[in-house]
């Protein structure tokens, strides 16, 4: 039997669309992976607090008030006047336990509790033991961090010597998040992180930004 | 005779068949409803599971105050409840911005000596405030080891709000071990037998002064 003209045409057109369409999108996949490939968009910039803006820290609640240098007089003839650079939160405790105001970062440590979510500090001040952070109540020091009351938590930093105390301090600020393990459907916190798009290393998730003018000493 | 005979039988047999068929629907309905009510049954227990965290929970003994309570292992009983605006440690003195709720408790073991863990104080809502720190170490009931034979008297100290007060109960455990947890260690949970009126009263007339060196 002779085929209808308009019969033929249509069968010619598909064989001649289809493998033009892989083409163009082999050519513009090939062009792309050449160029580098595609790139995750990058995540904002995570916000930057000024004094007095509370910030959710998953565990706690934290309000970055001030920094200042204090003076501690020698306790006797023979110990010297130290000067530190105290910086000022007031932290809420949004679980239902106790928590430990825990320790900072530093070069040997991770830090851990309160303290482990001040990622990095600048510029850093060095001494010979890093700075340390602690509950204070009227004078008195504590590391407990009670549940759901606001509390003063001071980061010390020693001046050594004659040094300069900056103008100003910053920390990228971290957060911790609720997580539950597969293993054994336990909960515990983590420090939020997030992870290369590569399979690299985790890294801590930097959740804000934080600027805190120094006072000058006797201001 | 064989066609009245299959007359009669074939009627029978209908009717059989129809019963039969009424039954096999009715046992059907049934095996139905039997299976939606044990696949039922399956999902409703699973809610009763318990979470990884329940199961690591401790096994708690519970008393109230002037008992003794019995965890097995170590047995506490509390003696006296108070409050104080500050605690005297030597020359220093202690504020707070809250209370310091100040529990006097005795503890025996029936066989091996241990020291008591730092207690918690869990209040009406379910909240665990830590012993405080500001206390020391030195002069808390878990500082001593406890002993068989006698009961070894201590206070352990909180620092709260007057606000948790009311219904707040004491739990002692044992210290908790750096590398291996054991799976169900024993806690006493203890009743402090604050009422609203007691709770008042605490809150409104602390002691102002708990000297921490006070022999008992």
């Amino acid at each position: 039997m002779t085929e209808p003209s308009g019969g033929s045409t249509d069968r010619q057109k598909r064989p001649v669309v289809v493998p033009a369409l892989a083409l163009v999108a082999l050519t513009a996949v090939g062009i792309t992976a050449l160029l580098g490939g595609l790139d995750e968009r990058p995540d904002p910039a995570p916000p930057q607090l000024k004094p007095g803006q509370v910030l959710d820290q998953g565990q706690f609640d934290t309000k970055f008030v001030e920094s200042k240098i204090t003076l501690q007089r020698a306790e006797s003839e023979f110990a010297k006047d130290k000067r530190f650079l105290d910086v000022i939160f007031t932290v809420t405790n949004k679980t239902d336990e106790t928590l430990n105001v825990g320790g900072l970062r530093s070069d040997k440590s991770r830090g851990f509790g309160f303290g482990g979510t001040l990622l990095k500090m600048t510029p850093q001040i060095k001494s010979e033991f890093g700075g340390s952070v602690f509950v204070d109540s009227k004078g008195v020091q504590s590391s407990q961090l009670h549940p759901g009351i606001p509390a003063t938590v001071v980061a010390r930093y020693e001046l050594t010597g004659t040094a300069q105390p900056p103008k100003q301090v910053s920390y990228d600020v971290g957060a911790y998040e609720e997580l539950t393990s597969g293993l054994n459907d336990t909960t515990q916190w983590f420090l939020q992180t997030e992870q290369d798009a590569f399979g690299g290393e985790n890294t801590d998730k930097v959740v804000a930004k934080i600027s805190v003018p120094v006072q000058p000493q006797g201001a | 005779m064989t066609t009245t005979q299959q007359r009669s039988v074939a009627p029978r047999g209908a009717r059989s068949r129809r019963q039969a068929a009424r039954r096999g629907r009715g046992a059907g309905m049934l095996h139905v409803i039997v299976g939606l009510v044990l696949a039922a049954g399956a999902v409703g227990i699973q809610s009763l599971d318990l979470s990884g965290d329940d199961h690591g929970m401790p096994l708690t003994y519970t008393g109230g105050k002037g008992d003794n309570v019995d965890a097995d292992r170590f047995s506490v009983r509390v003696e006296n409840v108070s409050t104080a605006k500050t605690l005297k440690d030597g020359d220093e003195t202690i504020a707070t911005d809250q209370i310091f709720l100040v529990v006097e408790a005795a503890a025996t073991v029936p066989a091996k000596p241990v020291h008591l863990g730092k207690p918690f104080l869990l209040t009406a809502d379910g909240k665990k405030f830590a012993a405080s720190d500001k206390a020391g170490n030195e002069k808390v009931l878990s500082y001593p080891w406890i002993q068989p034979g006698w009961w070894t008297k201590g206070r352990f100290v909180f620092e709260v709000p007057a606000s948790v007060l009311p219904e707040a109960q004491a739990v002692f455990t044992l210290p908790v071990a750096a590398l291996y947890s054991e799976p169900l260690p024993p806690e006493a949970q203890i009743d402090l037998g604050i009422d609203e009126a007691g709770a008042k009263q605490l809150s409104s007339a602390p002691a102002e002064v708990y000297d921490m060196d006070k022999k008992k």
